[in-house]
């Protein structure tokens, strides 16, 4: 078996300087703010380190951007690490708070050599603008130690990498202080030295707990790992240091989780019709916005474009801190089908596609109707609208029993005010409603206004004359 | 250089007073011969802004409309309805053999938005046509949607009222409907492209309200005398 190992040495620092561009230095300090964890390159050049007191960093820099580390973040930030590598590997497991494992051995064929694995790896890495240690091991925590000593290379040859084991500090094996001062004492400066005791002698002398780690180092016990499963949903956040005032501040960290998202969804073969976007302020409520599509979709720009025209509309309230994009609901993805030898249905399905969304992203949802009649006597129940889809459901209404009606139907029956000069049809009664309490009694008649309209009148029972629609 | 020019010479954008040239522009019928007749031949531009100049709703309108509105929709294509002043009524357009599934009504409260939804479903190659109801419109706005119908290939008719006739727009065609004695409909053509407007003529239209075509007003009397109000 060969393991890689990804230690990510500032995840963190990572995950905050990829989505904004800070014009100050960025320290991540520890949950009690005490001492600065980790360091972006700008303020190393300040002469800011990790493990210097805070106190100290800001007196080297007053201006400088602190970041507390949590590590239920840090957890959540490891798994969005683990759910893109488990694109690349089956065999995935996680070791808090920094760090990845991958069994490669089996990947080797598939890639077509290690090196093409190694470079896949790397690639991805780059286009992620993480840092991160890898190194390759004949056992998963051979491949940590690596790792995190910065000793990786890509080579799965067994003495190369039994070297460089052995010739690792035993401060790399972060063993508890008595157990490392002991073995200083014995004279022991390397990892190798330690190996070369007899094991007996090493559990008796010392612990056996040391002896059992070290064997799982080496590979002479087993040391299984379990493997991690990606969720099934998608959610991935960007936190911003400076505090972003403007959606133009937003899309620029939007457009990096949405490429990720139809990565994963080209990955799953999955498209989805709903995002949910939450932006979380300082002080007030988190925003939550909702951004749907009319059909299946997976592509980046046709997200972005619905989320910018949302936000448009749709000032923000308040400063934004962090923002959460989350996917929940997956639909298949379904073969392209056309119809005509030309191809010329997807397209236009596409385009109707595009229109929809994109009207009921700026005018939101219940600005648009599709119109259907409704088997019903009374005129203004003999209608529905309904949200636009592209194939409603069928009124199954014969058509050939519907009774002559305008046009026009005014939203409400209004008091007629000009008397008609002519009356054409009528009276035709209605008279319905009385199961519901919305009772109609009418005698309805075709008239035509001085002006010159035919217009849809009606008497009711107290003898009052309405205008309920024109002939247009 | 002499064939560049007759070409130029055949596009209905070049005024030939002398004579009525055959327009070369992409059109729809409207469905009423007569219309057609004094349009050219050709009937609704597309790709270009038509206007309706009326009233008062209630006199055929939509109608006149109607014929383009089902060969749309059994083209497969949209219906957008942008603002109508009162209710489509289902019933009345499912019974004209209209395919309601293609057809959407759009409301919208500003005006930066009307124009916004027009635009967008001018350029659509889904959208077959457009009728908007724009209340006041800037003569730049009317500019603004006119090259937006130029970068799509569908009819848009805009109804507005009937005062704007005596002011200019870049419509390709401007209609003026005026209700006639018999139920019908007098198209007065205020402007069309390429040639001479001013032409008349009279639709009828008393089919409706589904009205006899020579049937007197029958004066209905009983209910009347105490009930006008």
């Amino acid at each position: 078996m060969l393991w890689l190992y990804l230690h990510f040495p500032h995840l963190l620092l990572d995950h905050v300087r990829r989505s904004q561009k800070l014009d100050q230095a960025l320290v991540i300090v520890d949950a009690v703010g005490q001492h600065v964890l980790q360091a972006c390159p700008e303020a190393r050049d300040l002469g800011i380190q990790p493990g210097m007191r805070l106190k100290t960093a800001l007196g080297l820099s007053p201006e400088l951007h602190l970041l507390q580390s949590d590590s239920r973040q840090e957890a959540s930030l490891l798994e969005e690490q683990a759910r893109w590598l488990y694109h690349y590997a089956a065999h995935i497991s996680l070791s808090p708070p920094d760090g990845l494992w991958a069994e490669v051995s089996s990947l080797q064929r598939l890639y077509g050599g290690l090196s093409a694995v190694w470079q896949t790896v790397e690639q991805a890495l780059n286009d992620r603008q993480l840092t991160a240690w890898a190194a390759l091991g004949q056992t998963p925590r051979g491949a940590r130690l690596l790792a995190r000593a910065g000793k990786g290379e890509c080579t799965a040859d067994k003495g190369h990498l039994q070297r460089a084991l052995e010739s690792l500090p035993l401060t790399a094996l972060e063993l508890d202080a008595t157990t490392h001062k002991r073995l200083q004492r014995l004279g022991l400066v390397r990892l190798g030295d330690v190996w070369a005791l007899p094991p007996a002698e090493l559990a008796r002398r010392l612990s056996p707990e040391l002896l059992a780690s070290l064997q799982k180092i080496q590979g002479t016990r087993p040391d299984p790992l379990p493997a991690w499963q990606p969720p099934p949903r998608f959610r991935q956040r960007a936190d911003f240091v400076q505090e972003v005032e403007h959606t133009q501040g937003l899309l620029f960290a939007l457009q990096r989780i949405l490429a990720e998202l139809e990565d994963d969804l080209c990955w799953r073969q999955q498209d989805t019709d709903t995002l949910l976007l939450v932006l979380e302020h300082r002080h007030e409520e988190n925003t939550r916005l909702r951004i749907r599509t009319t059909g299946p979709e997976h592509r980046a720009d046709q997200f972005l474009k619905l989320i910018r025209l949302k936000l448009d509309q749709q000032p923000l309230r308040a400063p934004v801190t962090g923002l959460v994009l989350a996917v929940k609901r997956f639909t298949g993805r379904e073969a392209p089908v056309s119809q005509d030898l030309l191809g010329d249905n997807q397209d236009l399905n596409e385009a109707w596609h595009t229109l929809i969304s994109r009207l009921q992203a700026r005018l939101g949802e219940q600005a648009m109707a599709q119109l259907s009649p409704q088997a019903d006597h009374r005129p203004e129940f003999a209608w529905s609208a309904s949200q636009v889809t592209q194939n409603p459901a069928r009124h199954g209404i014969a058509l050939d029993t519907l009774p002559r009606r305008p046009l026009w139907l005014l939203r409400k029956p209004t008091p007629l005010a000009d008397t008609p000069v002519a009356w054409f049809g009528g009276p035709e009664r209605i008279s319905a409603g009385w199961w519901d309490g919305r009772r109609v009694h009418r005698d309805y008649y075709v008239a035509r206004l001085p002006e010159g309209q035919l217009a849809w009148v009606f008497r009711d029972n107290q003898d009052a004359w309405y205008l309920h629609g024109w002939f247009g | 250089m002499s064939e560049q020019l007759s070409t130029l010479l055949q596009d209905a954008r070049i005024w030939q007073g002398h004579r009525q040239s055959r327009a070369h522009q992409p059109a729809e019928p409207t469905g009423y011969q007569t219309l057609d007749n004094q349009l050219g031949g050709l009937g609704w531009p597309r790709g270009a802004l038509s206007e309706c100049l009326l009233e008062h709703c209630g006199i055929g309108e939509l109608h006149l409309v109607l014929p383009l509105m089902q060969r749309v929709a059994a083209q497969g294509r949209m219906v957008f309805w942008l603002n109508p002043p009162h209710t489509p009524y289902a019933p009345a357009l499912a019974r004209e053999g209209l395919d309601l599934d293609k057809v959407v009504v759009i409301h919208t409260d500003d005006p930066g938005d009307f124009l916004w939804t027009l635009e967008n479903c001018l350029r659509s190659p889904v959208t077959g046509l457009v009728m908007a109801w724009p209340g006041r419109l800037a003569s730049r706005d009317i500019r603004r949607l006119q090259l937006a119908a130029e970068a799509g290939d569908n009819v848009c008719v805009l109804f507005r009222e009937r005062r704007f006739a005596e002011q200019n727009s870049p419509a390709a065609l401007r209609l003026e409907l005026v209700p006639g004695e018999h139920q019908d409909l007098k198209v007065n053509i205020v402007k069309r492209r390429g040639s001479w407007p001013g032409q008349r003529c009279t639709l009828a239209m008393h089919h409706r309200a589904d009205l006899a075509l020579e049937e007197a007003p029958r004066v209905v009397r009983g209910p009347w005398p105490n009930a006008a109000r």
